[in-house]
């Protein structure tokens, strides 16, 4: 039997997750490459991996197989979803006035939880731009996109973000995010109360400015007829993952044990669902949707790191988590959430869900951070688990790190001209916002 | 005299305003100009934080904004060249990718006066406003600069008002605007700023003493205001009906200005005038 985790098996943990923020920041052309990627990741798995196999022998082996399982579910689902949503294409012509722009934000999060916050925004946020092409100032537009869409919509499924997949895979049952429901819902009322005031404000003051062409601000924006949905029968591939998922995670134990014939049956089907709308889909509409690989190859090679390098440091807060100060929900809330903002809210999910079994545990070994259905099951657990599916759901909007699509939107947004604040711009909007957001949404709810 | 005029060129008001009175000072001169358009790549491809993923959305995104900014560029080269020819200046649009204050700093080294719009923004694939290119541009040119506000009828008019203070950059200014020949069938006024009326008396007799030996006569005002030295230059310039106003630009070091406040600052956001102005 192998001791407690050593720290310094955290260590490379940490660093990637910093590397992972800062590279492409000041090594942005290094850090453009994939390759380049896998060799940061590489060297710092390399320690851990010595460790797992050489420290911990046979037990380690296993868990790193767990592991690559796992990443193989991860990877599958947000391929398939990536796929799908990327074979859908909303066209028509539309006006960017306060009503549709409502229309649009409250669609967006509705949908983050079906298709993820990544597919719900790479589903909308061009028809959206489009609809606002002739707005002077639509800026605003774009960020409470970023706040609902690209985050807070996605809480309610394992399929809407990133972490609560990771916590599906990992023993959460599918249908537990549903008692999210109540946080879901406060946060995009606000959130869809407070852009309708400001649009509506923003455009009365942009209607008594005259226009340099003198053209009517609310003319139909382009010739692109009526509005329709392209690529429909994905629409069929889309409620496939989401009844097989939710298939698998409940029925999947019971049918094909526990063991790694339930991930491949997982893995084989996603990849089958999307193999089924690529192939099905015509290549204009991944044509306007701008579709490539690209993306999902560059979060493959980035989470290989990720994956190997938090097995140790999950086991280490699994194992002192109740030392480390952080006991209430609100801490959780906060903690989770803050992490998340300036690193990737996926990883920083299970790191505190793990601290959180830890705390749960209160000395004894009855939870582990691999099978966080006990947590989720456990009385006090539970209550932190949901204060880290809020807070690092939620929190990746402060800024443009903190999630996939944030960046991914602000940039289709700058292609069409729409001057998008820079980082610490942004993190003013999000300061403004959405921090005293979440200060009302943790006095209510933790 | 002006030979060479070097006019940045960009899609603000001011910048249009700047383009018209270069092609004023090129007819008086007998002097070519050359437009310049920067495409700031650079700045468009610099690193950015970004989520995991964000790479490839990231080159889409320089990708387009780059080859934007090429367009605008070409547009405003296009324009520039066919407003020159209508007026019959002889003159040469220039496309240059680099960052927008070395561009234009390394440009004009081969031309005898700059002219720019006061509200120019050269990096408008990025920023909303680019005060940073127009300070860079006042603190390390090493020739005349000509900063033009957004104006409906650029034009130099027949006065000149020259604020003198005898730093070394006011000489240059005053040498420099005297050689370029700017002050033909103008009438010039130097004028001094300072709480001691003797003084400024003094000083600007210096100035106006300067520009004897090029055969240029001038007027001489000293100052004595309550109000600031910008308001104060402002005000005789509304009373001369100057067209044109001469100084040296940031005379004084950062970390003085930094606590006092910069004239040149007050005058180049304020003025409703041209300035030519040298560092």
């Amino acid at each position: 039997m192998t001791g407690a985790t050593p720290t310094w098996a955290v260590g490379p943990f940490v660093l990637y997750l910093l590397l992972i923020a800062v590279l492409p920041l000041f090594l942005g052309r290094f850090w453009e490459h994939n390759r380049n990627k896998l060799i940061v990741a590489a060297a710092l798995s390399l320690p851990v991996l010595v460790y797992l196999f050489g420290n911990k022998g046979a037990e380690g082996a296993v868990e790193v197989l767990h592991t690559a399982f796992d990443y193989a579910s991860f990877m599958a689902l947000l391929g398939a979803l990536f796929t799908i949503s990327g074979g859908i294409c909303l066209r028509g012509s539309l006006i960017g006035s306060p009503a549709v722009n409502l229309l649009f934000l409250s669609m967006g999060a509705l949908l983050g939880s079906l298709i993820g916050t990544t597919g719900a925004s790479v589903l909308l946020i061009r028809p959206l731009l489009r609809a606002n092409a002739r707005r002077g100032y639509s800026t605003h537009v774009v960020v409470f996109f970023i706040f609902i869409v690209s985050n807070a919509s996605g809480l309610l499924t394992p399929l809407g973000d990133p972490p609560l997949f990771l916590g599906f895979l990992r023993g959460v049952p599918f249908t537990w995010t549903f008692r999210l429901f109540r946080q879901w819902f406060f946060v995009n009322f606000a959130l869809l109360a407070v852009f309708t005031v400001m649009d509506r404000v923003l455009l009365a003051r942009e209607r008594k400015r005259p226009r340099r062409d003198n053209s009517d601000l609310f003319a139909l924006p382009g010739d692109d007829g009526p509005l329709r949905l392209e690529g429909r029968l994905n629409l069929l591939w889309l409620l496939g993952i989401v009844s097989f998922v939710f298939a698998i995670g409940s029925f999947g134990g019971r049918l094909l044990g526990e063991s790694y014939l339930r991930s491949t049956v997982e893995i084989v089907g996603l990849v089958g669902l999307a193999a089924l709308s690529y192939f099905t889909t015509a290549p204009a509409v991944h044509e306007r949707n701008r579709y490539t690989w690209a993306p999902i190859i560059e979060v493959a090679a980035v989470f290989v790191g990720v994956f190997i390098t938090m097995i140790p440091a999950l086991s280490y807060l699994a194992e002192r988590g109740a030392t480390l100060g952080i006991v209430r929900p609100a801490q959780f809330f906060w903690a989770s959430g803050a992490l998340s903002s300036v690193l990737d809210n996926a990883p920083t999910y299970l790191t505190f869900a793990s601290l959180a079994t830890g705390v749960a545990n209160a000395g004894s070994n009855l939870l582990s951070a691999a099978n966080l259905g006990g947590l989720a099951a456990h009385p006090f657990g539970e209550k932190l688990l949901v204060a880290v599916s809020c807070g690092s759901v939620m929190m990746g909007a402060i800024t443009y790190i903190g999630n996939g699509p944030n960046f991914m939107v602000k940039a289709i947004a700058e292609q069409h001209h729409v001057r998008m604040p820079g980082f610490f711009g942004y993190v003013l909007w999000s300061f403004a916002i959405l921090v005293p957001l979440f200060g009302i949404v943790s006095g209510v709810f933790f | 005299m002006i030979k060479s005029v070097l006019v940045c060129l960009e899609g603000s008001s001011s910048a249009e305003s700047a383009t018209r009175l270069a092609i004023d000072v090129a007819r008086t001169c007998g002097a070519r100009l050359a437009g310049l358009a920067i495409v700031d790549e650079p700045d468009i491809r610099a690193g950015a934080a970004m989520g995991i993923g964000g790479s490839s959305f990231k080159h889409e995104r320089d990708d387009a904004l780059v080859a934007d900014a090429r367009k605008h560029a070409a547009d405003w080269i296009a324009l520039f060249e066919r407003r020159c020819r209508e007026a019959g200046v002889p003159a040469q649009g220039l496309e240059v990718v680099g960052r927008p204050a070395d561009s234009i700093l390394e440009e004009m080294d081969g031309h005898d006066l700059t002219v720019f719009g006061r509200d120019a923004n050269f990096r408008f694939e990025t920023e909303r406003e680019d005060l940073q290119t127009r300070d860079a541009i006042l603190h390390r040119a090493t020739r005349p600069v000509m900063v033009v506000p957004d104006v409906a009828e650029p034009a130099l008019g027949s006065t000149v008002l020259i604020a003198y203070d005898g730093s070394n950059a006011a000489k240059r200014a005053l040498t420099s605007f005297g050689n370029s020949g700017l002050a033909q069938g103008r009438t010039i006024h130097v004028a001094t700023v300072d709480d001691n009326g003797a003084r400024a008396w003094e000083m600007a007799n210096r100035g106006v003493q300067m520009l004897a030996p090029l055969g240029i006569p001038a007027s001489v005002h000293n100052v004595v205001s309550l109000l600031s030295n910008v308001d104060s230059l402002f005000a005789l310039a509304t009373e001369l009906k100057a067209g044109l106003m001469v100084m040296g630009a940031f005379a004084h070091s950062r970390l003085r200005n930094l606590f006092a406040g910069s004239a040149t600052h007050g005058l180049v956001e304020k003025s409703p005038i041209p300035l030519y102005l040298q560092h």
